[in-house]
């Protein structure tokens, strides 16, 4: 009961600070800036692509090895259990269903990905759609099958790669003269604004990320689930041995 | 109008907060983490809106809202999953070790 006054207490708060602010009308600082010059500066449509990619690159980078932190701590928990159970997979139905799906699933999350300049979108989304349809495939056929079809070492081969060609990106404005990835500064053509290809570096820092994140999310769900599929295995066998007793 | 947005954010991170303090099973806990990170996202971009604004998209129909909320949020979005991830893993560590995951009966475990 106190607790659930100190929480409404918080709220009311909370919501005494946000009452006395004004609806504002107009905006001020460095997003008025990052919406008039976009266009011009980057190529891209998407003005919060080219905030998170151009203007914000160092900080999206930081974001990227976050993702590797994590995946490295949860690979590094999990790092000593050894497995020989696989889950058993869905129905048949199921199945057929999803395997109906993968294509259309993998086909949208590359939509996302290259189209993250132009409409609202990006590397980390796709590489989310990317992540759940391993997860699908995990939960669907079992963990086997998943890792006989897309091996652990080749998802950590993809996650690599995709965080070293952002680094290297960056190094090609290092190298132009411009600074850590600089996008038209260094020489990317900007193109036409709102055509495919267009916006310099932004696409390619886009795939750049979702071979991140998309890798990086698979492994941490596999790792996981792997240790769990162990555990359920270990108190199954502790049923069926009671069950004899 | 802009308001009830901002009440749903403190409304939701204050569930959070709730689960949090009284919730003794760590999974609980960890979900009050996520519940609570969604009601400060809701706060972020709430934060961004700007009268009758329009997507930050060229082309643009008039005044745009703030882009940058947005972008802070896309950062913020995956460092919580990361944060979240981990935290499980850590309670499943627990659980493998205590074989509970209630908090009380992991500090009488330890005397």
């Amino acid at each position: 009961m106190g607790l659930l006054l100190l929480c409404l207490g918080i709220g009311w708060w909370l919501w005494k600070g946000v009452a006395a602010m004004e609806d504002p009308e107009f905006i001020i600082g460095p997003a008025a800036y990052y919406i008039i010059n976009t266009a011009e500066e980057t190529g891209a449509a998407n003005i919060v692509a080219a905030i998170l990619f151009d203007y914000r690159g160092i900080d999206t980078l930081g974001e990227a090895s976050v993702i590797y932190t994590t995946v490295c701590g949860v690979a590094m928990l999990f790092s000593k259990s050894k497995y020989k159970r696989s889950s058993a997979g869905l129905s048949f139905i199921a199945r057929r269903g999803v395997s109906f799906l993968v294509p259309f699933l993998l086909l949208y999350g590359s939509a996302i990905i290259l189209m993250g300049h132009m409409t609202p979108g990006g590397g980390f989304q796709g590489g989310a759609v990317f992540a759940t349809v391993t997860i699908l495939l995990c939960i669907v056929f079992g963990s086997s099958f998943e890792m006989s079809r897309i091996k652990p070492k080749t998802k950590e081969t993809i996650e690599s790669l995709g965080g070293l060609f952002f680094v290297f990106l960056g190094g090609v404005g290092l190298l132009a003269g411009a600074g850590f990835l600089a996008n038209t500064a260094a020489g990317f053509p900007r193109g036409q604004v709102g055509n495919f290809l267009s916006a310099g570096a932004i696409p390619l820092l886009n795939i750049a990320v979702g071979m991140k994140v998309g890798a990086g999310l698979s492994t941490i769900f596999y790792s996981m689930v792997r240790v769990l599929e162990l555990e359920f295995g270990e108190q199954m066998s502790e049923v069926e041995g009671n069950d004899k007793n | 109008m802009i308001k009830i947005s901002y009440a749903t954010a403190i409304f939701v991170f204050c569930i959070g907060l709730y689960t949090i303090l009284s919730k003794r099973n760590l999974f609980k806990t960890v979900i009050g983490l996520t519940i609570m990170e969604s009601g400060a996202l809701m706060l972020i971009v709430t934060a961004g809106y700007v009268h009758g604004g329009v997507p930050p998209l060229i082309p643009m129909e008039g005044q745009a809202v703030n882009p940058l909320p947005h972008a802070f949020t896309l950062t913020a979005i995956v460092i919580g999953a990361s944060d979240v991830a981990l935290a499980l893993a850590l309670v499943i560590k627990v659980h493998r070790r205590y074989k509970t995951v209630d908090l009380d009966k992991i500090r009488g475990l330890k005397e």
